[in-house]
């Protein structure tokens, strides 16, 4: 009886109105976040100014009580960073809980079949280029529209990886999900030793190298989320239309297969969308850890896992999670913002893994 | 792990130069017979890293990114003009004042702009990551990014600075005293042997490391009168063995003016190092004037001044 009720759930759907509320909780968290993030910064602008210099940016008749600076800081310097935040916390939140439906494992993010070590060695590579050949340096600071080469290989390297994990997985036959896994770490393992080799001959560039590693969503100006916005939200999108297919996947290839759905290749499509939505946020802002990972967690503890509900909750809460990260990074100083999420949010994940625990041992 | 290794590096990164920069000057705009403050601007400055530079007015809000553009700027009698520094910068005493906008290496980008700069001097080299250089140009502010790769260009940087802020004049002299003291130092150390000599920048992780081959500290001890061994040019590592097989006469501790663990005594202890001759003859020296040595602003004169002492003592009275 109760498993008729779950796989109905799960096949048709949350009902309407409950749909709404939890979407729209969510929603309100992240522009509050967003909100948040806006208002503060290492320099103080008040709330009526805040106020006042996006009136005067819509024309209205507002008279100046601000800094000349205040309007260069709101929305040159801090707006892009808290949406860059927000598409590539959005992009991880939502491929973390595609990975982990894909691979049927908890322990899966959007990292793990080879989106990081193949992003970092493409943007490890065009940081350090300049340094090992000086004949490149010339061409270092080049730009394609508006977008930095480390930008574009980073972009690159993630798809590059995934395509030489998927090729391997499928020698011999079609490729399950732990020859996948295997795979991916082997690739990735591969890469991160190239990477480490440039790492300590990266000389100057050795701090940008960690920097980027590190993860920073500093560098993201305009042009960069004009180009990583599309991909990461239309991935998004994409992914959310196939939300049947992802919890199909939950239920096991046969019994997928008993309800007439062959999941192979619906799974490689999947793959790719989520690596494309990963690797244009890693290129947006280097390896950001744990987001990916814990995000669906947290969703999925609170919200249960239906993937209608699920994917587009992680996604928004990928995005607050890490635009409150980055805001509490940006206060402090000089903190990575990987730091941040994962000394915030490591103890709260915690907390609530041992309340659901107890939850489910208390009858 | 990576931001200890960083730190380590991060007075010698300063130093190191490993391409060639185009460092000098730009050919400057025809110089106002009477009064240099008048009529020089707007100003186009071509800086270290070969952009062009245009400067509306005379700056009168400086921003420095790092260290050794700050002493410039203050040598210069400017230090009442900068309206931001880095939380590194100690010297000289009152920059303590001037709030930071670069913290813990990293750059404050809303701080430089809340800051109101109209000059920015960075640090080439990806000292000042070359994003950051990027978002500030963007933003619309003079950006001067200054890069010295040896000591003649420490001195251009000052020149360069002293254009950009209208204070040529004492940069002028600045530069023809230090000038002064180096061939000063040049004539001490004339003639005498090269004694072969190791500068421990850091030890680290069991890895030694050193001046890298052609870097700018390789070029100072030469200049000091001294034969530097050298490490990487890339990772500026040396192995022990390739230390033992070069044998040191002279041994420098650059490391000991930030921990005071690094002794001749603990030097001589570390395994397999008694077999060097500077261990063996007690010729191990702690260099507390690395500070200077490393940092390209005026006072690396004072750097080059210690190291031909420690190098050639008897030279010196």
């Amino acid at each position: 009886m109760r498993a008729s009720v779950a796989t109905r759930s799960l096949v048709g759907g949350p009902s309407l109105g409950r749909a709404t509320l939890v979407i729209g909780g969510a929603l309100v968290v992240f522009l509050a976040s967003v909100v948040v993030a806006v208002g503060l910064g290492s320099v103080e602008v008040g709330l009526p100014e805040a106020i006042g210099i996006i009136g005067q940016r819509l024309g209205l008749p507002v008279t100046e009580t601000w800094a000349a600076t205040a309007p260069t800081i709101l929305f040159e310097v801090r707006l892009p960073r808290v949406l860059a935040g927000a598409l590539v916390g959005a992009g991880l939140g939502g491929a973390g809980v595609v990975f982990q439906a894909l691979l049927r494992n908890p322990m899966a993010d959007p990292y793990v079949i080879g989106t990081a070590a193949g992003a970092s060695l493409g943007a490890v590579l065009a940081i350090t280029a300049p340094v090992l050949v000086p004949a490149l340096a010339l061409g270092a600071g080049t730009a394609w529209l508006g977008i930095g080469l480390a930008q574009v290989l980073a972009f690159a390297g993630g798809l590059g990886a995934v395509a030489l994990v998927l090729v391997i997985a499928r020698q011999g036959g079609r490729s399950n999900v732990v020859t996948l896994l295997l795979t991916g770490y082997a690739v990735s393992s591969l890469l991160a030793a190239v990477v480490a080799l440039l790492l300590v001959s990266s000389g100057r560039a050795l701090a940008s190298v960690v920097g980027w590693l590190l993860g920073s969503l500093g560098g993201a100006g305009y042009p960069e989320l004009a180009v990583a916005a599309p991909l990461v939200l239309g991935g998004s999108a994409w992914l959310l239309v196939r939300w049947r297919t992802l919890n199909l996947l939950l239920l096991g290839d046969e019994a997928a297969a008993g309800l007439g759905v062959d999941l192979v290749p619906a799974r490689r499509g999947l793959v790719l969308l989520a690596t494309l939505v990963t690797s244009a946020a890693v290129a947006l802002a280097g390896t950001i850890g744990f987001v990916g990972l814990v995000v669906p967690h947290l969703v999925r503890l609170a919200i249960g896992p239906d993937h209608r509900l699920l994917l587009p909750v992680s996604c928004l809460g990928g995005a607050a999670l890490l635009v409150l990260a980055d805001m509490a990074a940006r206060l402090v100083g000089g903190v990575p913002v990987g730091v941040v999420t994962a000394l915030i949010g490591a103890p709260f994940f915690l907390w609530l893994l041992h309340r659901a625990a107890g939850a489910t041992t208390t009858p | 792990m990576p931001a200890r290794r960083i730190r380590a590096f991060a007075p010698f990164l300063l130093i190191l130069a490993v391409a060639c920069q185009p460092a000098s000057p730009s050919p400057s705009p025809p110089k106002p017979s009477m009064a240099p403050s008048a009529g020089a601007y707007p100003l186009v400055l071509t800086d270290d890293a070969g952009r062009q530079v245009t400067l509306p007015a005379e700056p009168e809000r400086i921003v420095s990114l790092a260290p050794s553009n700050t002493e410039i700027a203050c040598a210069l009698d400017a230090c009442d003009r900068l309206v931001g520094v880095t939380d590194f910068d100690d010297y000289p005493a009152e920059v303590a004042e001037i709030p930071d906008v670069v913290i813990l290496a990293v750059v404050d980008i809303e701080l430089v702009v809340d800051a109101d700069p109209d000059l920015i001097l960075a640090a080439g080299n990806e000292l000042t990551p070359s994003a950051v250089i990027t978002q500030l140009t963007d933003l619309g502010y003079p950006v001067l990014v200054l890069y010295p790769a040896s000591l003649d260009q420490v001195l251009e940087n000052i020149e360069l600075i002293g254009e950009a802020i209208n204070a040529r004049e004492q940069a002028d002299s600045l530069t023809a005293d230090l000038r002064a003291r180096i061939a000063a130092v040049g004539d001490a150390v004339t003639g005498a042997a090269r004694p072969r000599t190791f500068y421990e920048v850091s030890v680290f992780a069991g890895t030694i490391y050193t001046a890298g081959r052609d870097s700018f500290l390789a070029s100072l001890i030469e200049l000091a009168g001294g034969d530097p061994i050298t490490g990487d040019a890339l990772t500026f590592a040396i192995a022990l063995e390739d230390l033992l097989v070069a044998d040191p006469e002279l041994i420098l501790l650059g490391d000991a003016a930030y921990d005071p663990s690094v002794t001749p005594e603990a030097v001589s202890a570390r395994q397999g190092w008694g077999a060097i001759s500077a261990v063996q003859n007690g010729r191990v020296v702690v260099m507390l004037a690395d500070p200077v040595i490393t940092r390209p602003g005026p006072r690396i004169v004072d750097g080059l001044e210690a190291l031909a002492r420690a190098i050639h003592l008897d030279r010196f009275d």
